[in-house]
């Protein structure tokens, strides 16, 4: 009997064990973006928290990851089911509406604005209140071969040739520049330069690589095109703006490009990977592309092809102005947290500087404000970069933290790729991106 | 006796009822409430019935019909494709595997591969710039087509989809080809029957069961295709490779039109109930002959 005892005793030890894992020493759980650099350095960060002085055993903090593929579908199944398997979760610009009704607000203190600034702190706002920290940002970056611009500018014939081709394919006789002061119109004939189909003599296949896929992510690399032309989602008023003028011209460059072979035929599937392997392939001039490839597209042992000569700008300038497409990648509290105060300590010490630039130095990607990126830019060059085009040219469309702002870039690819594809003409796709926008906005 | 009988039977079914009550129909009384409800993500615990507006909206959906016309073409020329193709294999192989059985192995190992992993690894066999397929076409003919446009993304889904299940419906044959008895195949010779004709009147009669099941399993695993078109084209520019089943996925998770997904997945249920029960009907009415 006494050894029955002892036996189910240590049974129920072991069970306790394995169904409540380390509840013994940390009661703040914390779900994190899984893979990739966002991982390394949050777990970096955290074990620094977790070691600081005055930081009791009950608000230590431990991470929970699960996969990419899926992630906020998954998030949003169990964020609906009042989980409360984790104190903090992550929140995306584009989805914070969404989660929103299961998230608290948290107050990050004034310190927050000194070290992120404004305009990088509302990308983790809905309805003026603020629901994360912005531990990441992400931006686009056009990124171009030094080697062929260079070579196009020494050579007088090249230049004849390129305002011949400016001229024939979009009525306008210009001259090349540098891709720094590129307008919309530069790059593309520039892209058209570049290509075999336009020019056979184009050292390069492509002129760009177009991200085209039927994908929520391929329209947030369009977006900046149209904006630069003054175009948004809506106005101050809340009416639909997308038939407008700023996003006919954009949508129209990305078909009048596709079509003359300036982009890979299979552009219409081409997303993220692909355009990197495009343009690391050598066989393509430029390609607007995430920030999150420089690091990848600038490494020898990478991205041998292009490494030594690939130049990173932003994107180009339109007539209203210069704009690049910010959203962030942040942490909130789960409405249903177990442990709020301690949730909410360790929120507001990662929007510290301090924690800031820990995170940084760990290989996260928060854009900072200039004073605090200064104290990493020996270590981080191009986190200078992501902070001065974020505050310099990010935007954020209107409606675009909505709950249904997902919903709005999938139904824009949907309609938007198949005007590319040439399955809609236009104004049909613009009447039906508008028809399914005044629908999901109004909710 | 009979009694006991019964119980025990009762006893061994029990679990099975349970099992079929807990996962098959709560979930299916749940997606009828659903499906006549106005339900989201933050309403699921607290649906509003709300009428058949689920149903009009989907029948009413150009992308539903669109869907369904995908899935459709999708199935039938799969099924079609891989039972003509398993079929030529399962005869022309069959003197040669009836000595070396061992090539079964790598025949079948397409079938090993999750469906996903070959939508991802098509990705990269025909991009232009990392595919070895676009490279060679380069190479030898200096262009490639665009495999994955609007155009020819069908046909390319199409064959990737052949090529991995081909050997499925090359097993099923092949099994029934050489269960064939060989006093029949004698008898057909001693008649005077050309191979063609013993094929044709003796060999493809008796393996006809086989040919009806090999080809609806493979147009029913065609037509709720998901994985590897997701993998490989996702829904495809302006929505022209959406099967059912992606159709059903995006309505619920990437709109959260969660009553319409539902509803949608009601219609599918249904038609293929229909579908297979005029089926059995068919085929009772054969068995019991005219």
């Amino acid at each position: 009997m006494t050894l029955n005892r002892t036996t189910l005793s240590a049974l129920a030890v072991l069970l306790a064990s394995v169904a409540l894992p380390g509840t013994s020493n940390a009661t703040v759980t914390v779900l994190g973006w899984p893979g990739g650099s966002e991982e390394t350095a949050l777990r970096a960060t955290v074990e620094e928290y977790n070691k600081t002085a005055g930081i009791s055993d009950a608000d230590k903090v431990e991470l929970l990851f699960f996969n990419r593929e899926g992630f906020f579908d998954k998030l949003q199944a169990d964020m609906a089911a009042g989980s409360t398997a984790f104190d903090i979760n992550l929140v995306a610009t584009y989805s914070i509406g969404r989660y929103a009704p299961y998230m608290e607000p948290v107050d990050l203190g004034d310190g927050a604005a000194k070290t992120f600034g404004e305009s990088v702190l509302k990308t983790m706002q809905f309805d003026g209140k603020q629901y994360g920290v912005p531990t990441d940002l992400s931006l686009h970056f056009m990124y171009y071969r030094k080697d062929l611009i260079d070579a196009l500018m020494k050579d007088d014939a090249a230049k004849k040739k390129y305002a011949e081709i400016a001229k024939q394919y979009l009525g306008k006789e210009l001259q090349p520049k540098d891709p720094d002061s590129w307008t919309w119109d530069d790059w593309a004939a520039t892209a058209l330069y570049f290509s075999k189909q336009v020019n056979p003599e184009s050292p390069v296949r492509y002129g760009t690589v177009l991200q085209m896929k039927n994908l929520l992510f391929n329209m947030m690399v369009f977006q900046s095109l149209p904006r630069s032309y003054g175009g948004n989602w809506t106005d101050e008023e809340g009416n639909i703006t997308v038939d407008s003028n700023a996003y006919k011209t954009g949508l129209e460059l990305y078909k009048k490009l596709y079509d003359a072979g300036a982009s890979p035929k299979d552009s219409l599937s081409y997303e993220y990977a692909e355009t990197n392997a495009a343009f690391g392939s050598g066989q393509a001039a430029t390609a607007l592309q995430w920030n999150a490839a420089a690091a990848d597209l600038t490494s020898a042992e990478k991205t041998p092809a292009v490494a030594e000569v690939t130049g990173i700008v932003a994107p180009p300038a339109g007539p209203d102005s210069r704009a690049d497409h910010i959203h962030g990648l942040g942490l909130g509290l789960n409405k249903n947290a177990k442990n709020k105060d301690g949730a909410v300590k360790f929120l507001k010490w990662l929007a510290t500087e301090d924690a800031a630039l820990l995170y940084a130095r760990k290989g996260g990607s928060p854009a900072l404000t200039p004073d605090v990126v200064a104290k990493v830019a020996k270590e981080r060059p191009d986190l200078v970069k992501l902070g001065e085009f974020a505050s310099k040219y990010g935007y954020v469309m209107n409606g675009a933290t909505s709950a249904n702002a997902l919903s709005v870039y999938e139904l824009q690819a949907k309609e938007f790729t198949g005007y590319w594809s040439g399955q809609q003409n236009l104004d049909d796709a613009l009447a039906h991106t508008k028809a399914g926008m005044q629908d999901l906005l109004k909710k | 006796m009979a009694i006991i009988k019964r119980a025990e039977a009762r006893a061994y079914l029990t679990p099975l009822v349970g099992f079929l009550l807990l996962f098959l129909g709560f979930p299916a009384v749940i997606n009828l409430i659903y499906s006549v409800s106005t339900v989201d993500f933050q309403t699921l615990r607290s649906p509003t019935l709300s009428g058949f507006g689920n149903y009009v909206s989907v029948l009413a959906d150009r992308d539903f019909w669109r869907a369904t016309s995908f899935s459709l073409r999708f199935g039938i020329l799969t099924a079609m494709i891989e039972c003509l193709l398993g079929l030529f294999l399962a005869i022309f192989l069959a003197p040669l595997l009836s000595k070396r059985s061992a090539l079964m192995a790598p025949l079948m190992l397409p079938l090993m591969v999750a469906p996903a992993m070959i939508g991802l690894m098509y990705r990269l066999v025909l991009h232009e710039f990392a595919g070895p397929v676009p490279y060679y076409l380069f190479m030898w003919f200096g262009d490639s087509p665009a495999f994955l446009d609007v155009s020819h993304a069908l046909w390319t889904l199409i064959v990737v989809e052949t090529l991995q299940w081909t050997p499925f419906a090359f097993l099923l044959f092949y099994m029934a080809y050489v269960a064939v008895p060989i006093d029949v195949r004698e008898a057909a010779a001693l008649d005077g029957a050309s191979p063609i004709k013993t094929l044709w009147f003796v060999e493809l009669p008796l393996m006809l069961p086989t040919l009806v099941i090999a080809f609806f399993i493979r147009f029913i695993d065609g037509f709720r295709v998901f994985d590897n078109v997701y993998a490989l084209t996702g829904s495809g520019a302006g929505g022209s490779t959406t099967s059912l089943s992606i159709y059903i996925y995006q309505a619920f998770f990437k709109e959260g039109a969660i009553g319409k997904a539902v509803a949608a997945s009601v219609v599918l249920f249904l038609t293929s109930l229909i579908v297979l029960y005029g089926l059995n009907w068919l085929a009772g009415r054969r068995r019991r002959g005219p």
